[in-house]
């Protein structure tokens, strides 16, 4: 669509198809806030589609001039806008604009219009498919990107197909073998597991349990996996004290030792080779296990928390006191 | 503390100079920013706000000029009235500034993030509001409502989160009127976005994130008594213990769980622990050493250290220092009290709710 490329020099003011038009420049009084330095070639076109406005008009060339704006304004709500009405009105290929939107897409990720254009363009194709390819390249430019994360929730939640469904968590574990830290894959895999509106038997619930404690054993500190294994429990209402024997091997400062021939407990597996230890997150865990047990439990929460302030994790001192009076007062009240 | 963090100071006039820069003007690289312009201004004003700097820097000529430019941008139509984000769709030639604009299309409505935007604006520069349409605003809050709950920018567009049903809540509590909400609606949507983490999606089913968290807390707290859905007391801890999390090693904090930190998010979730009561548990000092190192030489401050400023992170940033001010004796870190809820000046809250309620007649 070369006509359309804003490189293209020619304004829409020197375009004999445009002279039946006329153009509308902006209003602004006489000092107004924030004004934007315009490039000629914004306001000439931005004054063509305010005079398309003003008058109604829909047609194939109102696509091209949209199209120069949101290159030139990818943010240019209005536009995108009119340029959807402006899609329907005239019949256009929904598929055409679907092709010109990967690539705008991909262009202006971060962009919010872009992925709405996306959703109201698939609402009315109904063929979410291919778009789960389209998503999983789109995050190779930004594998954390939230449209792009949000836009694949609503498409699953949106058209809740089972063969959509059935390609999540395999994708899920290629992100997450990329960088096991990233946490938009994580709350993927939550939301693919625990919230189709079917309940997650007790089978489920393990396999989570031990996906989590694999990753956290690759790379224990990493809060996106202690998150993940916080959640499992608590959704499943599954007591914290069920992961004591797996937490207490990342509470002390060295890795447990292992014979060669030492069968592979899956429940409960070993910090990898190298692992920073001790661990925060499992020290934080473990004394909210010991916390749970009321005031038989107090005194075994309490160092944790004071090593955590004064040690592992000094930045949240505060915190890790506050706890401490929080859960002493606790125990005298019971 | 068990490192005593050496804070630099708050260079408070650069930042202030930093944004009336760009009040005056915009380079053409920011043209993304044409349908937000309402509330770069926003940030701007803030900043002159928070620092106490506004009688100092708008002359009165500015003043007058600035509240006429903010008026021109109320316009009532089909759905309502509201502000939009600046005049880049109106199509009528000479707008009058003397009463109200109307749309008759549905590309040049009011915005409500912009209306709210606005409305902070207009306190700030102590406009008396007699120019207010107030049933037209309610009308507009109406407008955006959708089945689920939730707020679009504009009417019909289907494009709601949670920032928009925040600035339902601002808007109705400056009002002092709830009627232009469904709060029980908007409430059921609110809850679809808390996440396993214990912070809030922008949208349901999306992940955790400081901004909307913030957005969802203080529309919890925003509304009245017989309309409040408050979080349940393990709801709190878990939401608080997430918030504090986000601080990382730099001293500051992440909008997402593992992500850098980002000045921006300082105030997303200090702001959210304020509004929950556990401000102080967070190390004030860090988050402040932590600004102080993205303050640009020439003024601003940007989202990371060695990036550009811009007037968003500069307002926000500061908005988050007068929250949680760090422990220091250096003045410089000293800024005008805040209103964590409505996200301005003590002050200009105070003269908004004073001035932009309906009068009794």
């Amino acid at each position: 669509m070369s006509a359309n490329d804003p490189s293209d020099t020619i304004l829409f003011a020197e375009r004999p198809e445009w002279a039946d038009l006329t153009p509308v420049s902006q209003y602004e009084n006489i000092q107004p806030l924030a004004p934007i330095f315009y490039k000629p070639e914004y306001k000439d076109a931005t004054d063509y589609f305010r005079g398309v406005v003003k008058i109604g008009e829909m047609s194939p060339r109102v696509l091209a001039l949209t199209e120069t704006i949101i290159r030139l304004n990818p943010a240019h709500y209005s536009a995108w806008q009119y340029r959807y009405q402006t899609l329907l009105a005239t019949n256009s290929s929904l598929s055409a604009e679907l092709e010109l939107t990967n690539e705008l897409t991909k262009a202006y990720i971060k962009t919010y219009q872009v992925w709405h254009h996306r959703r109201l363009l698939l609402t009315k194709l109904n063929d979410p498919v291919p778009e789960l390819a389209f998503i999983e390249d789109a995050l190779t430019l930004d594998a954390k990107n939230y449209h792009t994360w949000s836009y694949r929730q609503w498409l699953l939640a949106h058209y809740d197909r089972a063969e959509m469904w059935a390609g999540e968590l395999p994708f899920v574990e290629r992100l997450l073998e990329e960088d096991v830290r990233n946490n938009s894959a994580w709350h993927h895999r939550f939301f693919v597991v625990f919230e189709r509106g079917a309940e997650a038997g007790e089978d489920i619930v393990k396999r989570e349990l031990a996906f989590a404690k694999e990753k956290i054993a690759l790379a224990p500190n990493n809060n996106s996996a202690w998150n993940y294994l916080r959640g499992v429990l608590d959704h499943s209402h599954v007591p914290y004290a069920s992961q004591t024997a797996f937490v207490k091997l990342y509470v002390s400062a060295s890795a447990p030792q292992t014979g060669t021939d030492e069968v592979v407990d899956l429940e409960n597996p070993l910090p990898a080779q190298g692992a920073e230890l001790p661990c925060a997150a499992a020290i934080e865990f473990l004394a909210d296990i010991y916390e749970a047990e009321g005031k038989a439990g107090l005194s075994r929460a309490v160092p944790l928390w004071k090593s955590l302030g004064d040690e592992h994790d000094t930045i949240r001192k505060k915190y890790w006191e506050y706890r401490i009076r929080e859960a002493t007062a606790a125990a005298q009240t019971s | 503390m068990s490192k005593p963090v050496v804070i630099p100071p708050l260079t408070q006039k650069g930042h202030a100079a930093h944004c009336n820069r760009c009040l005056a003007g915009l380079p053409a690289s920011l043209l993304d920013l044409d349908g937000s312009r309402m509330a770069i201004s926003f940030y701007c004003l803030g900043t002159l706000d928070i620092t106490g700097l506004v009688d100092q820097k708008i002359t009165d000529t500015d003043r007058e000029s600035w509240k006429e430019w903010i008026w021109d941008q109320q316009a009532g139509g089909v759905y309502g009235s509201g502000f939009r984000p600046g005049p880049f769709m109106t199509t009528t030639e000479n707008q009058p500034s003397q009463h109200l604009a109307t749309y008759s299309n549905d590309y040049s409505t009011p915005h409500i993030i912009m209306t709210y935007c606005a409305l902070l604006s207009l306190a700030i520069l102590r406009d008396d509001f007699t120019k207010l349409d107030r049933k037209g605003l309610l009308q507009f809050l109406r407008s955006c409502q959708g089945a689920d709950g939730s707020f679009s920018t504009i009417p019909g567009a289907g494009d709601g989160d949670l920032r928009m049903t925040y600035c339902a809540f601002a808007i109705s509590a400056l009002l002092n009127d709830w009627s232009g909400i469904d709060a029980p609606r908007a409430f059921a949507y609110l809850r679809r976005c808390r996440t396993y983490e214990g912070g809030y999606g922008q949208s349901p089913t999306c992940e955790a994130i400081g901004g909307p968290t913030y957005c969802a807390l203080a529309s919890v707290y925003l509304a009245p008594p017989h309309l409040a859905m408050p979080l349940t007391p393990a709801e709190r801890k878990q939401t608080t213990r997430w918030l504090l999390q986000t601080q990382n090693e730099t001293g500051g904090l992440s909008g997402r769980t593992g992500k850098l930190a980002d000045a921006c998010y300082c105030f997303w979730c200090s702001a959210s622990l304020d509004i929950l009561g556990d401000r102080a548990l967070l190390n004030t000092p860090a988050m402040a050493a932590f600004l102080a190192s993205c303050q640009f030489n020439f003024g601003g401050i940007a989202k990371a250290p060695g990036t550009t400023p811009d007037p968003y992170h500069t307002y926000l940033s500061l908005a988050a220092v007068a929250i949680a001010p760090p422990e220091t004796e250096d003045g410089s870190w000293r800024l005008q009290p805040l209103n964590t809820l409505i996200n301005a000046t003590t002050d200009t809250v105070k003269w908004a709710k004073e001035h932009i309620p309906a009068r009794a007649y």
